[in-house]
């Protein structure tokens, strides 16, 4: 068949095509005659449908074309945006439905600013460092004991298996709790997601976000801004272990802690168990030494004390001493025995009292009198 | 149980009051007492060989 068509043949109404004909036949023409290519155009009139499917007019100064490229082959990419210069390699064809040719995009490549990738990874970047997200002041401290680390990985990959060889040798004090998740591929930036938000309300300590490895494309749902926005929001230290040197992601970027490699993570998430182990030792020595230095201090306390007590009381009865002085010589002053030396006497009865009037001493009384340096039998006359 | 990081928390404290303070003889051994006994608890827990592994929908569906 191929491009001779024979017009007469069409030329009388009898002979007339219909337009599902003609259009199919133009499609046929149009794909045997364009093998798939590459054309360099501008963006115009970018739109992405819910479908996932985009549709946008490659352009130069002379022409346009429509083109479409659908979610399957787009999924990785960030959309492009209008006045952008892109390469597409695309299958040349007629969309039936509307008589439109158009070219059915395969692969889309920017030559503005390192290509689209890039693009999109500034534009996000820019937009998380307005908001503050990627402050260094953000960044939380990791905990020194965590009881649980929550993973967030590809359920059957090396990464799980190297997180948990790590966190078992180290720390298996701790609970790993292990939620799968999609790390590549179409539905990977929903599904890290919706991991993300089901940690958020487990009581975890610790989040490793990893994957192995992989080209820029494979990291590319750890580059988009709603799962970094998503890691930032995390209430708990998050470590990233997604990208290699070379590709840092926005996920490592908003991440507490950035990690080389899951295993790398799962350390910097735990302590050493046999350094617990001797820190443990040294506190108990410490417990030790401290209760026996504890110890000596009560008794050179209780020393202490009683030096301050034996000297109290000595300053006391010194002090009582010079007292006890003093009252004697005022007693001594006021001794009777003063008086009689003066050459007075008493006179006292038998049983010792004090006989002071007359009527006291009727005659022939004995009395005894007291002078000073002694005592005399009496009797009045 | 408290976590190994209060143990350990309460047990630097513990040491430290211990090491700085003048304390009477039976607050010192109730002290002593109490760091013995939460760093036996922290051997034991330093002891405990295995990982426990879950994944999130065993937890969701319990």
């Amino acid at each position: 068949m191929g491009a001779s068509v024979d017009l007469f043949s069409a030329a009388s109404a009898e002979g007339a095509w219909t337009v599902g004909e003609v259009t199919k036949r133009a499609r046929a023409v149009i794909e045997a005659g364009l093998p798939p290519l590459w054309v360099r155009g501008e963006i115009a009139g970018f739109k992405a449908w819910r479908s996932g499917h985009w549709y946008f007019s490659l352009r130069d100064k002379a022409a346009q074309i429509r083109c479409a490229m659908f979610a399957k082959q787009n999924f990785r990419l960030p959309p492009p945006t209008d006045g952008m210069q892109v390469f597409v390699f695309a299958r040349p064809s007629i969309y039936e439905e509307k008589g439109d040719f158009q070219l059915t995009v395969l692969e889309l490549l920017s030559t503005d600013q390192g290509g689209l990738w890039k693009l999109a990874f500034e534009k996000a970047k820019a937009a998380l460092t307005k908001d503050g997200l990627l402050d260094p002041a953000r960044k939380r401290r990791l905990p020194l004991f965590p009881r649980r680390i929550a993973v967030v990985t590809s359920p059957d990959g090396a990464v799980l298996r190297d997180i948990q060889a790590v966190v078992g040798r180290r720390w298996p004090l701790a609970e790993l709790i292990v939620v799968p998740a999609q790390v590549q591929g179409a539905k990977a930036e929903a599904s890290v997601c919706s991991a993300l938000n089901r940690i958020r309300r487990l009581p975890v300590d610790v989040l490793i976000v990893g994957r192995g490895g992989g080209s820029i494309e494979d990291l590319w749902a750890f580059n988009t801004e709603r799962v970094a926005r998503a890691v930032a929001a995390m209430p708990m230290p998050v470590i990233s272990a997604i990208g290699h040197e070379t590709d840092v992601t926005l996920c490592d970027l908003v991440a507490d802690l950035r990690a080389p490699t899951p295993s790398a993570a799962a350390e910097a998430a735990t302590p050493d168990r046999s350094e617990i182990r001797q820190a443990c030792d040294a506190l108990g020595q410490r417990l030790a030494r401290a209760l026996r230095t504890a110890s000596r201090h009560v008794v050179e306390r209780l020393n202490r004390t009683s030096d301050r007590l034996t000297r109290c009381m000595e300053y006391r009865l010194e002090k009582s001493g010079a007292r006890l002085t003093a009252h004697g010589a005022r007693l001594d002053a006021l001794s009777p025995l003063k008086v009689l030396a003066r050459g007075y006497a008493v006179a006292r009865d038998q049983q010792g009292a004090v006989l002071k009037s007359v009527g006291q001493l009727p005659p022939g009384k004995e009395f005894r009198l007291r002078v000073t340096d002694g005592e005399v039998d009496a009797r009045v006359r | 149980m408290p976590g190994f990081g209060e143990q350990m928390e309460r047990l630097e404290a513990i040491v430290r009051k211990l090491e700085a303070e003048d304390l009477d003889l039976d607050e010192a051994l109730k002290l002593f007492e109490e760091g013995v006994e939460r760093l036996r608890v922290a051997r034991e827990q330093l002891a405990q060989a295995e990982l426990k592994v879950k994944k999130v929908l065993e937890i969701e569906s319990r």
